[in-house]
Order: structure tokens, then sequence, then C-alpha cells
């Protein structure tokens, strides 16, 4: 009866990781934003790629962009109630280096109180190494498992629903294959 | 029985790491026109920035023809818009038929509107029609995504070329590969495209509720 049992125990866990207490944003006012940091592909790919996240979510956005802008607080919002579940979030802009004040603004604005990039380098460079089936349309959103391999992709505004669905796919995913690992 | 279930439990892994591939390949990005298509929605007409309608059939080139993509609004659009009216005033004199199409819902953003249409193409001096897709279905039929985004077919309507206009939308003087004038450049004299697909950032075009 093991295997039920852990696959049991397994889907509680995940109910009840959408129905407890989470992390709060923090409010404007409380955090300091980092200045965004110039980044190509690999620097991109070394930040979602880092150790010790259970699942990464990647968002290239730009301010002039208005479905990002309209996604940008629930995805900020996602990535602090997921933070506490190994959940890490990476935002990228897509603007001009020129734009870079407009850029650091708006995340202060939205209360962003982790590192963030502006990318660098070669277009096509940096959009096929993030993904091939990627158009270079914006926004953009990659989900990355706990090894750093892509899992999901889409392009264009999402509702802070779509998001936590499809991170929770991914993240169910690991759990159930950590249930597996746990057991032989 | 703990073996038979530690099976069940497996299955079930298996099963959500092949949704969830699965599921990956769903969401990727629509799927534009393949190289060596026709060109698709050749018959919808148009309306210019002079009042006329236009097809793409009846815009079609001698040589080759160039679908762009673009808007008012985009800051890439807006970014490459001198540099896509030298290449199309210019292969158009060379029998090549050019074409700028936005696609965008003005209602998104009101500087996507058709008198911003007319006094941007005038401003610019395009010497080619400047089009309103007043569904977005032509950019469906494409399966364009973003703006600016060109599409070159050669004089038997067969796409040889897609993707951005240049590797440097920020600062013309740092370009280094001009993929579309190198394309439009071959096309006119008849010859092979040796880059076919190539891609840059843009804006999502702003599509309007499908009319279907």
């Amino acid at each position: 009866m093991a295997g039920p049992v852990a696959a049991a125990a397994l889907a509680v866990t995940l109910v009840m990781g959408s129905c407890q207490k989470r992390e709060p944003a923090p409010s404007r006012a409380q955090v300091r934003t980092p200045a965004a940091q110039p980044a190509d592909a690999p620097a991109v790919l070394a930040a979602v790629q880092a150790p010790g996240a259970k699942a990464t979510v990647l968002n290239v956005w730009a301010t002039w962009c208005e479905p990002c802008r309209e996604e940008f607080p629930d995805l900020v919002r996602l990535g602090h109630e997921y933070s506490n579940r190994g959940v890490r979030l990476v935002l990228v802009s897509g603007d001009f280096d020129t734009e870079k004040a407009a850029v650091d603004k708006f995340l202060a604005d939205q209360g962003v109180d982790f590192a963030t990039y502006i990318k660098s380098g070669d277009d096509m460079k940096f959009i096929n190494s993030l993904n091939p089936k990627w158009s270079g349309a914006l926004p953009a959103t990659f989900v990355y498992d706990g090894q750093g391999r892509l899992r999901d992709f889409w392009e264009g505004k999402a509702s802070y629903e779509k998001m936590e669905e499809r991170l929770l796919r991914v993240l169910q995913a690991r759990g159930a294959a950590d249930s597996t690992e746990a057991r032989t | 029985m703990i073996r038979r279930s530690l099976s069940m439990l497996g299955l079930a892994v298996f099963a959500l790491a092949g949704a969830g591939a699965a599921h990956a390949e769903d969401a990727a990005a629509p799927t534009a026109l393949a190289i060596g298509s026709p060109m698709p929605s050749a018959d919808v007409k148009m309306k210019n920035v002079d009042g006329k309608e236009f097809t793409l059939a009846e815009l079609a080139g001698k040589k080759g023809t160039l679908v762009v993509f673009s808007c008012n609004a985009c800051p890439w659009a807006k970014k490459w818009e001198s540099r896509i009216t030298t290449l199309g005033n210019g292969f158009a004199k060379k029998g090549v038929g050019v074409v700028v199409i936005n696609s965008n819902d003005p209602g998104v953003n009101p500087e996507d509107r058709y008198d911003v249409m007319v006094t941007r193409s005038q401003k610019l001096k395009m010497k080619f029609p400047y089009v309103v897709d007043a569904t977005s279905d032509v950019a469906r039929a494409f399966g364009a995504t973003r703006t600016p985004e060109a599409f070159l077919f050669d004089a038997d309507g067969k796409l040889v070329y897609h993707g951005t206009i240049d590797d440097n939308a920020n600062d013309p003087k740092q370009v280094k590969e001009r993929y579309l004038e190198a394309a439009l450049t071959s096309v006119s004299s008849g010859k092979p495209v040796a880059t076919a697909e190539t891609k840059s950032m843009g804006c999502g075009i702003k599509f309007r509720k499908s009319s279907s």
C-alpha cells in the first residue's frame, strides 16, 4: 500500500500547499530594489539553473510592453507566494539599454526586492538559447524544474491562475519524482 | 503488493512527466509560415493609407514580394521603420513588391490608429502601401507574432525568408548582419537566400478577436 499512500500524501500536500498561508509580497515602501544587471543568455541560464530551487519561473518583459506590465504584479505575487516552496523567479527586461532608468523605476514601483536582469547581446542567440520555439514576442514565460530543465513555455500575457496552474504542474511532477526516488 | 504499488506510482510519475512534456509542446509559440510555403490570404482586401484597397496578390512583384508586419506604436517598429522604408523604397524600384501591414487592434494602443498610419507613412516617405489588416486574420494566416516581422516571397510566390530586419534594432551603426537586405538582394537577382530564418525580440501583435 506504500505507493498509493505516498501518492495520496503528495496530493494532500499539494492541496494544503495551495491553501496554506503564503508569504505576502512586501509593501513597496519597505523594499529596496536592486538595479537590473546586464545579462546575456548564458548568464540568464546560469541564474535559472543555479542550485537550490525546486522550480524556476523566468519571465522576459519590457517597460513599454502593455501585456508585460499588466501581468507583472501577478508574476511578482506568484514569486513571493511560492518562494517558501522553493520557487525562484527570474526577471529579464528586454528593453534597450538606453531605457535602463525606466526599467529600474518600474521594478521599484512593482516592489521587486531581488536581483533582476536586462538583456544584453544578440537577440537571436538570446532567444534560441532560451527556447528555439520562442518567436521573440513579449512577454515570454518559461518554467524550469529543479534540475534547470525547461518544462513549460508560453508567449503572451497570463493570468495569475494560469501561471499558478502551470507552475504547480512542474512542482507536482517533481514531487512525484521525489517520492519515487525516496522509495527506490 | 508493495512492488505492485510502486509500479503504479511509477506509472503515475511517468504520466505526470509525460503530461508536462506534452504541455510544453502545446504551449510553444504559434507556428509561422514554413519556408517554401505559398503566400496566404493573398485575396484579402486591405485599406492602404491612400484610402484605396489592395490585396497581396495585387501587390506582388515580378521579382518577389516583401510583406512586413509592423505598426506605429511598438518601440522596435520605431527603431527599424527608417531602415524598413529605405529597403522597401529601394527594392520596389528593382521589381520587388513591398507592403507593410498593421494588424494591431488600435483599441489596445490608440497610436496604432489608421490616421497615425497615414501621417507616419508620409513622414517616412514610404513609396509602398502601408495597409490595415482589419481583422488581424492576415497576421494569423502568416503565423506572425510580433512587430516588425518580415516575410519575403520569391518570384514564384514561395516564402524564402522569414524573420527580422538586422541584428541591432537599437543602433543602426552597430549592425553587423543585414539579414533582410541580403535576402532582398538575393531574391531580386534570382539567387537563393543564404539565411532563410532569423529572429529578434519585438512587440507581440495586438490581435483583434478572431473574425471566424
